[in-house]
């Protein structure tokens, strides 16, 4: 019931309607022009002007000479240096994964299953690593992964090893970082799947005689498979991307994708190239999630 | 049997996620010059020896007031944005929406390489200017998104009646719109803040040795030595965030606020 039509056709509409609509226009301009013009000036010309860099010459005097090549291009994806440190970014992606699931989904079932004031407490514990700042989060890695760390210590203190285990400064130290950090995004996947799951399919089966197991697998993993998917890309896309991760605990010693942009960016100073590491990077990122949405609407093409 | 495998595993995915924060805020108690756990003794000098470190202080302060004019910039531009995409109708308005909100699904990384190389382009010479748009940069979208969630809750009509009974646009926004999401707007404020202060990868590129952020701060301090003074900054953050997470809690509901901030 609103009241324009009542008051409208009393005063001289049309002049009136188009003030108006004049008005609306100027205050849309007012409302998104700021952040338009910002993402403009710092999102749109960087990542354009990135581009470009990737397609310039490299020079060792000048960081890069204004001149179109695909050189950079050619270079890395003819490299097999660069196509094994793309497959180990991609092998750590899938390792992560494949361990946060693993970890997250008896977690997220445990979740739902709690009652109420249990639930918040646990939903407040896995999320609450994402309010804690990386570096401290990775420091802590550091602290108990490290030769003279917790886990070292305390094994040696209770003389099961003389020597420290290798945890530091290698894959396993990447990988179990990784995991800490992005637990929270496969958690929140899946509880928020498994949530939704109706009670009574689980129920009905179970009073038709079906074991806990044969519910699981035939009724609650099927179900939650989008959660998963979600979960799976998250996790995904965030451990190819991560750097600060990989760089402390990596220990100069792990390379990924993104800590080689950082060198290229900083120390050996190959901007060119760091640039084209960049896109190949995006590239790797839009892939996986064109993979997703193609696997995701299939299923719902299905159901 | 089988619910009690799966909440063994889950208790011990629990045990998992805590005990690093568990250890750091033991540890920096610890009276060995290394990181002990259980902590031996009983000492505040790793504390005491944090609040002599001038460099530290310093980026503690910067942190905050870079915080502090993130969350501000954020906010005028996000909640503008969000208010303008709830009330107005217009060609293409789903793909603006998806484009402001594209910062997130861009690796931070990468936002921090093509800042670095344009501010270099464009000869920007400005440290505390660079990391701040570096920061709204990745913190707008949030706003857009928990605002704009907060706007889908308030009905169009409550803010048509106030300007049918004569209240202007001005006053409409000032005595409807704003009390009504002021909750979520309190709650991206906050995560905008935490967001910032606790930013490292795209701060990576942007700082200098002049002005670091804290985050910066204790990374470049880790490279050469891991002591109990980092675990002692380290605990000093994990209580702020415990704060912040207490005054979330109040304001919105932890899921809620949680789902605001990775959906």
């Amino acid at each position: 019931m609103s009241s324009a039509p009542l008051c409208a056709p009393a005063l001289a509409p049309s002049a009136l309607m188009l003030g108006h609509r004049r008005r609306r226009r100027l205050a849309l301009v007012g409302y998104l022009a700021p952040v338009t013009l910002f993402y403009i000036g710092f999102l749109i010309l960087p990542y354009l002007s990135l581009l470009e860099l990737s397609f310039f010459r490299y020079s060792s005097a000048k960081l890069y000479i204004p001149q179109f090549t695909i050189d950079n291009y050619v270079a890395v994806l003819t490299d097999p240096f660069y196509w094994l440190l793309m497959l180990r970014t991609i092998g750590l992606g899938l390792l992560v994964t494949a361990i946060t699931l693993l970890m997250g989904y008896p977690l997220a079932l445990m979740i739902v299953r709690s009652p109420p004031r249990r639930k918040t407490l646990l939903i407040g514990i896995a999320l609450s690593p994402l309010l804690i700042n990386l570096v401290v989060r990775t420091y802590a890695w550091l602290v108990l992964l490290g030769d003279t760390g917790v886990i070292n210590s305390w094994l040696k203190a209770m003389g099961l090893i003389s020597l420290p285990l290798p945890i530091n400064g290698n894959w396993v130290s990447v990988t179990i970082g990784l995991v800490h950090i992005t637990l929270p995004l496969m958690v929140l996947s899946l509880v928020a799947v498994l949530e939704n799951i109706d009670r009574r399919l689980a129920e009905a089966a179970v009073s038709l005689g079906a074991t806990d197991t044969r519910v699981m697998r035939r009724i609650i993993l099927p179900l939650s498979l989008p959660g998963i998917g979600s979960g799976s890309l998250l996790v995904f896309c965030f451990t190819i991307s991560a750097f600060v991760t990989p760089a402390l605990l990596g220990g100069n010693r792990v390379s990924t994708v993104s800590t080689m942009i950082y060198q290229k960016f900083t120390f050996s100073a190959n901007w060119p190239v760091g640039a084209t590491l960049v896109f190949i990077l995006l590239a790797m990122n839009v892939a996986v999630i064109a993979l997703h949405s193609r696997m995701f609407r299939e299923e719902h093409d299905h159901v | 049997m089988f619910d009690r495998a799966v909440n063994a595993i889950g208790w011990l995915v629990v045990v998992f996620i805590l005990s690093p924060l568990i250890i750091i805020i033991g540890a920096s108690f610890t009276e060995t010059t290394y990181v002990a756990f259980p902590p031996q003794g009983f000492t505040l000098r790793w504390y005491q020896q944090l609040m002599g470190r001038q460099d530290f202080l310093e980026s503690f302060v910067f942190s905050i007031v870079l915080g502090f004019l993130c969350t501000l910039a954020a906010m005028i531009l996000g909640s503008l944005a969000a208010i303008g995409l709830h009330r107005h109708r217009f060609f293409a308005r789903a793909f603006f929406r998806s484009f402001l909100l594209s910062p997130l699904v861009l690796p931070t990384i990468v936002t921090g390489v093509a800042l670095l190389q344009f501010y270099y382009l464009i000869d920007l010479e400005a440290p505390l200017l660079g990391l701040l748009i570096g920061h709204v940069l990745i913190t707008v979208p949030y706003v857009v998104r928990t605002v704009g969630a907060g706007l889908v809750g308030l009905d169009p009509a409550v803010e048509e009646a106030a300007n049918s009974l004569g209240a202007g646009t001005l006053r409409t926004m000032l005595r409807v719109t704003l009390p009504a999401i002021a909750p979520s707007m309190l709650s991206a404020a906050i995560f905008v803040f935490i967001t910032s202060f606790d930013q490292a990868t795209v701060s990576i590129f942007l700082s200098q040795s002049v002005v670091m952020p804290l985050p910066i701060r204790i990374y470049s301090y880790i490279e050469f030595a891991v002591d109990p003074m980092i675990a002692a900054v380290s605990t000093l953050l994990i209580f702020i965030a415990f704060g912040l997470i207490a005054l979330l809690q109040k304001v919105l509901g932890l899921d809620r606020a949680f789902g605001a901030e990775i959906r």
